[in-house]
């Protein structure tokens, strides 16, 4: 009954069957456009603002938590901006790197000058962006009103456990450290836990974080060419063969989802507000 | 069960306490299923463990490992799933039904309450939200759910799930209902605890505080108010509403933590660096409370706390506490340098009773330098939980009526350090308030010059 403190509380079945934003009549592949673009715009403000990636990581789950299961909040109520911003001030706000509403704001209003799925670019200059005292106060306001519903639809359940940690430990666990690409290695395992935060699979939400770090590993060690034990080495992970599996399918597969949404929005973009959504699922209909 | 009260008053607790017993059963078994499953979790989870730096070794020797592991069938090696819970949205209050208010505060309450559809007795405390306009949800708030949420303990109090009400900014916690707190059943206990009850209460305590400090979780604001016990001897803390996880070294804390009777004196001196060493300096408050059945250092204010915190520990010297004249609040203070014997404390003096072990343990606990206080776990480890008597076990505890399960508590004294109240010791003038104590602190065994 009592969670471990090692473990995410995960989503159940019911609540991945459906959502907010369906229920609301929001296409499922518009759905997951929209969130798929929201989390990048998370991880790119989460930089912009530089927090360490643990806090980031933390924010993506939160915003990706928010819109599970029929109770779950809706686009068509929240825009995904909106929701973006508010998982990242409420997740720095419990953190040692807390951020001002106002420099959430005014790094929102940055990235939105950009366009969309573009990574950041190297030397942004958001400090030359803010915005007029009157769109402040009413961003202010709709921050709160989104934090609030956030905490509310999570049931105050903030908390996540990252992989990050595990998987170096795991990494030293393999004695991988001996080897002279470890670094190699140690990096494209990092860098696949990343994406798979931004998985329109969800993965941070349907598999714990030491499942996670496993399959980065395997993945990571195949790419490196670094061998790895002669056995079934996952299991010491609590990651049985299927389970490892389908991780690694979902891994490879968020790269080729990221390349269809770019192709798929080219020249548009994305609706990341309530009225934008609006605006495009009107075209989509009259589209039909 | 010995009761210490009138029998009619005793039976009346006692019918209560069996009615009790019987929905408390219910629901049990109900549980029962559920606790099952994870004890059977938490076992692999153990068995888990102690497999895994042999299968680690293992894996880095290639050669041996082949036949090693092909010894084991699948079946044989059960993988580990955690149980991480879920999530889903607060459920509204009118799920519960209260039935009676335990405590009323300016801002919030705790109530006894029983969910409806399963019958079961809860505590509900609506949290405080001081709504600062600037900030959206307040941090106390979501620092007190959020440790509380993952402080999970058998020496805590357990938080069941959050409710929101019809107005947005209504938070309630939803938490296990225990029918004491130890300052209301002090108050209304004839007789103080009996040595050995002491040793079982103070164990629990500091197994809490273990447990929370290497969690890096400080509570400031232990006092007995915070504290609870079950009818069965079994004690939880309460009340996060001030706690915080330890931030990096060095980081600047506000000293305006902990109620004033249970504050250290470093706090009072206006640190804005302190650790787990405050929560110590409560518990051995608490200690010499549970000793007298009252408060041992009841100030008027920060200075009059501190004088008595002088004249009961002894006034700090250079060599037992060098920070202390770095402290902000120092400066203002007259303390002759080279008073010797004579400004020792009198903490053996007014606990005759205590035994050689317990007084060493309430003095290291009550040490003015925060270095000298123990940890949490070298109190567990300390001489007087060994000696004679020993704890009193839990199931051999005298019941008592509860209040909080009957009516309606009084507001208690306003000494709860105030949330968003600016840092207020900075310019205060201790020197003055000496000169008008001269008596009492002749009396205690030392002179304060006023410059
Ligand atoms: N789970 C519980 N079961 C029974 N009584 C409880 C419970 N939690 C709190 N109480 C009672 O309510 C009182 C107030 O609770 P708590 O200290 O959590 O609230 P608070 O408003 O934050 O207090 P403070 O005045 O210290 O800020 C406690 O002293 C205790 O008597
Ligand atoms: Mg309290």
């Amino acid at each position: 009954m009592q969670p471990s403190p090692l473990a995410n509380p995960l989503a159940t079945v019911v609540q991945l069957e459906t959502s907010g934003s369906q229920l609301d009549g929001v296409p499922q592949d518009l759905e997951n456009s929209i969130r798929f673009a929201g989390a990048q715009l998370t991880q790119a403000a989460g930089m912009l603002l530089r927090l360490p990636q643990e806090v980031i990581a933390q924010a993506l789950v939160v915003f990706m938590r928010f819109w599970i299961g029929g109770d779950g909040g809706s686009l068509a109520e929240f825009g995904a901006e909106q929701v973006s911003a508010a998982s990242l001030y409420t997740t720095t706000k419990l953190s040692a790197w807390p951020k001002s509403p106002r420099s959430i704001i005014n790094a929102y209003a940055y990235l939105a000058t950009l366009p969309s799925l573009s990574p950041p670019p190297e030397q942004p200059k958001p400090d030359s962006y803010y915005v007029s005292e009157g769109t402040y106060q009413t961003r202010r306001t709709t921050l709160f009103q989104a934090e609030q519903r956030i905490l509310q639809t999570l049931g105050f359940h903030l908390h996540v456990s990252l992989p990050y940690t595990l998987c170096i430990t795991y990494l030293q666990a393999l004695d991988i450290f001996s080897h002279p690409r470890a670094a190699e290695l140690a990096k494209r395992a990092v860098a696949y836990l990343n994406t798979a935060l931004l998985s329109p699979q969800l993965l941070y939400l349907t598999h714990q974080p030491s499942s996670l770090a496993t399959a980065a590993i395997y993945l990571a060690a195949k790419e490196t060419g670094i061998k790895m034990p002669d056995v079934e080495w996952w299991e010491v992970f609590d990651t049985d063969r299927e389970e490892l599996g389908f991780l690694v399918v979902g891994l490879l597969s968020v790269e080729s989802f990221a390349e269809e949404e770019r192709a798929k929005w080219e020249g548009r973009s994305i609706p990341m507000t309530v009225e934008e959504l609006e605006a495009e699922m009107k075209r989509g209909d009259g589209g039909n | 069960m010995a009761s210490r009260w009138a029998d009619d008053e005793a039976d009346k607790a006692e019918a209560l306490r069996q009615k009790k017993e019987k929905e408390e059963k219910k629901r049990l078994k109900l549980q029962k299923q559920q606790a099952e499953q994870e004890a059977a979790a938490a076992a692999a989870r153990e068995r888990e463990l102690e497999s895994r730096p042999a299968k680690r070794r293992r894996l880095s020797n290639d050669t041996g490992s082949q036949d090693v592991v092909s010894q084991e069938t699948p079946a044989e090696r059960p993988l580990l799933r955690f149980d991480g819970g879920g999530w889903g949205p607060c459920r509204h209050v009118s799920n519960f039904e209260t039935l009676n208010h335990i405590e009323e505060g300016s801002y919030g309450w705790v109530s006894r309450a029983r969910e409806i559809s399963t019958g079961s007795v809860v505590a509900l405390k609506k949290v405080k939200m001081d709504y600062q306009q600037q900030d959206g949800f307040p941090i106390t708030a979501l620092r007190e759910i959020t440790i509380l949420q993952r402080a999970r303990h058998k020496n805590i109090v357990s938080l069941h799930e959050v409710l929101s009400g019809s107005d947005p900014s209504e938070v309630v916690l939803v938490m296990e209902f225990l029918e004491h707190d130890l300052k209301t059943l002090q108050e209304d206990m004839p007789e103080p605890f009996l040595a050995s009850e002491v040793k079982t209460l103070l164990k629990q305590l500091t197994s809490a505080l273990s447990f929370l400090h290497s969690n890096h979780i400080l509570h400031r604001d232990l006092k007995t108010s915070n504290i609870l016990l079950s009818n069965h001897g079994h004690l939880k803390i309460a009340d996060f509403g001030m706690a915080r996880y330890i931030p990096p070294p060095d980081a600047r804390l506000t000293q305006l933590v902990v109620t004033l009777w249970y504050r250290a004196p470093e706090l009072l001196l206006g640190t804005e660096t302190y650790g787990t060493e405050i929560d110590m300096w409560s518990l051995g408050c608490i200690f010499g409370e549970l000793l007298l059945k009252e408060p041992i250092l009841q100030g008027k204010n920060e200075v009059d706390e501190l004088s008595r915190i002088f004249a009961l520990c002894g006034l700090p010297t250079d060599r037992s506490w060098p920070k202390f004249w770095r402290l902000p609040n120092a400066k203002g203070l007259k303390i002759p340098r080279d008073s010797g014997a004579k400004s020792g404390g009198v903490i053996r003096t007014k606990f005759p009773f205590l035994t050689n072990a317990g007084a060493d343990l309430l003095m290291s606990l009550l040490s003015l330098n925060p270095e000298h206080r123990p940890s949490a776990d070298e109190v567990l480890e300390h001489a007087y939980f060994r000696e004679q008597p020993k704890p009193k076990p839990m199931e051999m505890f005298p019941t008592f009526p509860s209040k909080a399960g009957q009516e309606k508590r009084r507001k208690r004294s306003p000494n709860a350090p105030k949330r968003g109240e600016a840092p207020g010791m900075q310019n205060v003038d201790f020197s003055g308030i000496f000169a008008n104590r001269e008596e009492e602190q002749a009396g205690a065994g030392f002179q304060l010059r006023v410059a």
